[in-house]
């Protein structure tokens, strides 16, 4: 095996270190909670912090002000917001900064520091997770729809993801409509319709690798969350008593736990693969396709633990005042963001193809 | 008069019911369509969570004065008389046009538990007083130690003179904020084995010593709540049955239920949500789609089926089989499995939570208000657990 410089291993380190500034370290869920469906969804002065810390701009150059750490740093940074059930649209941050910067604009001073929300548009329809779709540009206007931006409610600008490149629109653009919808999770999704905004549209190479590399991320997020979910079903396994055992005992139960177990390390084995790869840049056509993968897995496995999350904690697990429901609802809504399950394996396989023909 | 200052007693004031159960059933479901198109009141339909007293009492309130209310009990008691078979069919109607499911564990629980096993004066009393909607009812079993163990229930029960004095705590008692009445299994007799120290009592929550406290559940709706009792002091005739006989009864009223709970309606109705939702993402004359959605559509129909056998064995009398587990088991993870695919279908958009004049759609509503299905009446691991054991004559 070739060796690697393991840098990474450090920065992991060093970035899971720096996360109780967000995350608290006793797994208090305080903050999200009061959180749903207030203001935009998510906190401004959580988000000045993050971006304190330097993680909206993980994945920038450091020509651009950056700190240019590759994917393993990045996705352990969204596993840590995961866990913690972090609602600021950090991801999203991460990609609009990405995108900017690859298209040569450089990082907007404010947006790193956190003063602006600048936040990427890239979904054109519900099930289709084409960034060149949605919006057409003719003459330097756009026309047509982006959905799904998670915390759009809360951005000053929005990175537009088009075929020809991108666009950089501030909220307040003639023409630009957001409209705010409320998710079961507390978070608010925005739609941006778009009637004859001017803007200037910049080409950008590597838009849907950059847009691929965010639903890694997401992965990441989301087998974290399932993972302290699962965590906490286990507790609950231990503790409560039916019949005059712990209800872990029971072998139909215990079955169904090994099932999440197994989701579980597939989805962490995946994620891991695709971040090697493409921090290595290891034959990026199989990288793309590894992270299409991950992402499905990773979906199927958030989904999983909130259905059995729930079963397992019975009535109490269909509170609002137990904290599981709080990753159940988190799953359900998170599991169709940055990748809808259809599409990802459309897409898996259509490359799946064209590898096969140019082989 | 507006529908919100409709408050009870409730006196019914229609002609004699004819005998529907002689009706053919498609005759029987046009007067059961023409009755509700008639009278149903201008409150929501389509809803996925449970309208509280006050948004339902008008509903109450028709099937109070049509004599609608309690569908099962015999006619000279104020039902309807249905059998089993019609029964369904007045469900389906109901389901159909979207009714709010009104306040009914009194009609349905309580009601043919009295007609059962109560005393002549408790039938008059109680039974009436439903029907007027003076009393609302609640189903105090569980309690946070006793779910599907429930015969390890605590709350207990000590006669002091004329009274019991009861003490412990129920939970998950499904809109026990809107009851006035709650029927409690209490243990009675500490020192026989669990299930044979158990008594049913009719408790009423005004008295002194309840107190309830409102639970939100995962839709965010106060639906639920937990009634906590401390020296509530109750006339020793509010029992039913015998002294320590509250186990029995309270297993005998699961037979209908049971196959009641397991009526493909809830599926039947999301499968048809979930087409309308597939036709609105443009995703219905996709072949992946359809596969999926075909093979939905073919489980239902054989539950539906396998529903037929067994009110088929209510109807004609039949003993009905300890593996009428099954039934729930298969319903509510069809409907389990339904709301996973409408939230597939409706993509990164699967999660948004809808108002409740679009509830219909929503998909993550369904896929939440779907969940505790496996948990209630027998959670599905349970109910595997009593099919296994009762039927299938495996080594214990
Ligand atoms: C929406 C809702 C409404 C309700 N309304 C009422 C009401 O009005 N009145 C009332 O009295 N109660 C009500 N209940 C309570 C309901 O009856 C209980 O939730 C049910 O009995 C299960 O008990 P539990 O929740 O304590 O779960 P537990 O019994 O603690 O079960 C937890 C998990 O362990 C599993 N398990 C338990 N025993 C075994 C076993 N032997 N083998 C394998 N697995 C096992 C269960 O299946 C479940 O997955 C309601 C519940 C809900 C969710």
């Amino acid at each position: 095996m070739q060796s690697e410089p393991d840098d990474w291993v450090e920065n992991v380190r060093m970035l899971e270190a720096s996360l109780g500034a967000v995350v608290p370290e006793d797994g208090s869920l305080l903050r999200v909670r009061e959180q749903r469906g207030n203001g935009a969804g998510f906190d401004p002065t959580t988000w000045r912090i993050i971006a304190e810390m330097g993680w909206l701009a993980l994945r920038t150059k450091e020509d651009d002000g950056g700190l240019g750490l590759g994917l393993r740093e990045a996705t352990a940074l969204c596993a840590g917001l995961g866990r913690g059930l972090v609602p600021e649209p950090v991801i999203s941050a991460i990609l609009a900064l990405r995108l900017v910067s690859a298209a040569g604009a450089g990082a907007p001073e404010a947006a790193l520091t956190g003063e602006t929300i600048m936040l990427a548009a890239w979904q054109g329809g519900a099930s289709d997770c084409d960034p060149t779709a949605g919006v057409t540009v003719s003459d330097g206007r756009l026309n047509g729809r982006k959905i799904a931006v998670e915390g759009g409610l809360g951005a000053d600008i929005f990175v537009v993801t088009l075929a020809e490149g991108i666009a950089v629109v501030p909220k307040d653009a003639p023409g630009l409509t957001v409209t705010g919808q409320q998710m079961h999770d507390g978070t608010f999704l925005a739609q941006l319709d778009f009637a004859d905004v001017l803007a200037e549209v910049l080409p950008c190479a590597g838009m849907t690798t950059f847009v691929r590399e965010a639903m890694l991320m997401h992965a990441a997020y989301l087998m974290a969350l399932s993972e302290r979910a699962f965590e906490i079903t286990l507790d609950y396994l231990r503790m409560r008593k039916q019949f005059d055992v712990p209800i872990g005992q029971f072998q139909a139960l215990q079955h169904r736990a090994t099932e999440i177990k197994l989701q579980l390390e597939l989805a962490r084995a995946a994620i891991g693969a695709a971040g090697r790869m493409l921090d290595r840049s290891e034959d990026p056509h199989l990288a793309q396709m590894a992270i299409l993968r991950a992402r499905s897995r990773a979906g199927g496995l958030a989904r999983l633990t909130a259905r059995e999350a729930i079963q397992m904690h019975g009535a109490i697990g269909y509170t609002d005042e137990a904290d599981i429901g709080l990753f159940a609802r988190k799953a359900m809504v998170s599991a169709g963001l940055y990748g809808v399950d259809t599409d990802l394996r459309r897409q898996f396989s259509a490359m799946r193809d064209e590898r096969e023909k140019a082989q | 008069m507006t529908q919100t200052d409709v408050q009870p007693p409730f006196r019914a004031d229609h002609a004699p019911h004819p005998d529907y159960n002689a009706m053919p059933d498609a005759e029987f479901r046009a007067v059961v369509r023409h009755f509700i198109e008639t009278h149903y009141p201008d409150i929501p339909r389509h809803l996925l969570r449970r309208l509280r007293w006050q948004e339902v009492c008008p509903w109450y309130a028709v099937l109070a004065r049509t004599g609608w209310l309690a569908p099962t009990w015999p006619q000279a008691l104020g039902g309807m008389g249905l059998n089993a078979g019609k029964h369904l069919i007045l469900i389906e109607e109901y389901e159909r046009f979207g009714c709010a499911r009104m306040h009914d564990i009194g009609t349905v629980m309580l009601g043919p538990l009295l007609i059962q096993f109560g005393t002549q004066a408790q039938q008059d009393h109680y039974l009436t007083r439903i029907l007027s909607g003076e009393d609302i009812w609640a189903q105090g079993y569980s309690e946070p130690g006793a779910g599907s163990d429930l015969a390890a229930l605590r709350t207990e029960a000590l006669r002091d003179g004329d009274h019991w004095v009861l003490n412990g705590q129920k939970t998950w008692i499904t809109l026990g904020a809107d009851a006035n009445m709650i029927f409690v299994l209490a243990r009675t007799d500490k020192s026989v084995r669990k299930q044979a120290g158990i008594s049913f009592l009719l408790v009423p929550m005004e008295a002194p010593g309840v107190t309830v406290r409102e639970i939100e559940n995962l839709e965010g709706h106060a639906e639920f709540c937990e009634v906590f009792f401390d020296n509530v002091r109750i006339p020793i005739g509010n029992i039913v049955g015998e002294v320590n006989g509250g186990w029995a009864m309270a297993k005998a009223l699961l037979g209908h239920e049971r196959v009641f709970i397991g009526a493909p309606r809830l599926s039947a109705s999301a499968l048809a949500r979930l087409e309308e939702i597939a036709r609105r993402e443009g995703v219905w004359s996709d072949p992946v789609f359809r596969d999926r959605f075909t093979q939905l559509e073919m489980d239902l129909a054989d539950l539906s089926d396998l529903f037929e056998t067994y009110v088929e064995r209510l109807r004609t009398g039949a003993p009905i089989g300890a593996d009428v587990g099954l039934l729930k088991i298969c319903q509510s993870e069809l409907y389990q499995r339904i709301s996973e695919e409408m939230l597939q279908v409706a993509g990164s958009l699967g999660g948004a939570q809808l108002t409740d004049a679009t509830a219909r759609l929503d998909t993550a509503g369904t896929w939440l208000a779907a969940r505790p299905t496996t948990i209630f009446g027998g959670s599905t691991e349970v109910m595997r657990n009593v099919v296994a054991r009762a039927s299938l004559d495996l080594p214990k």
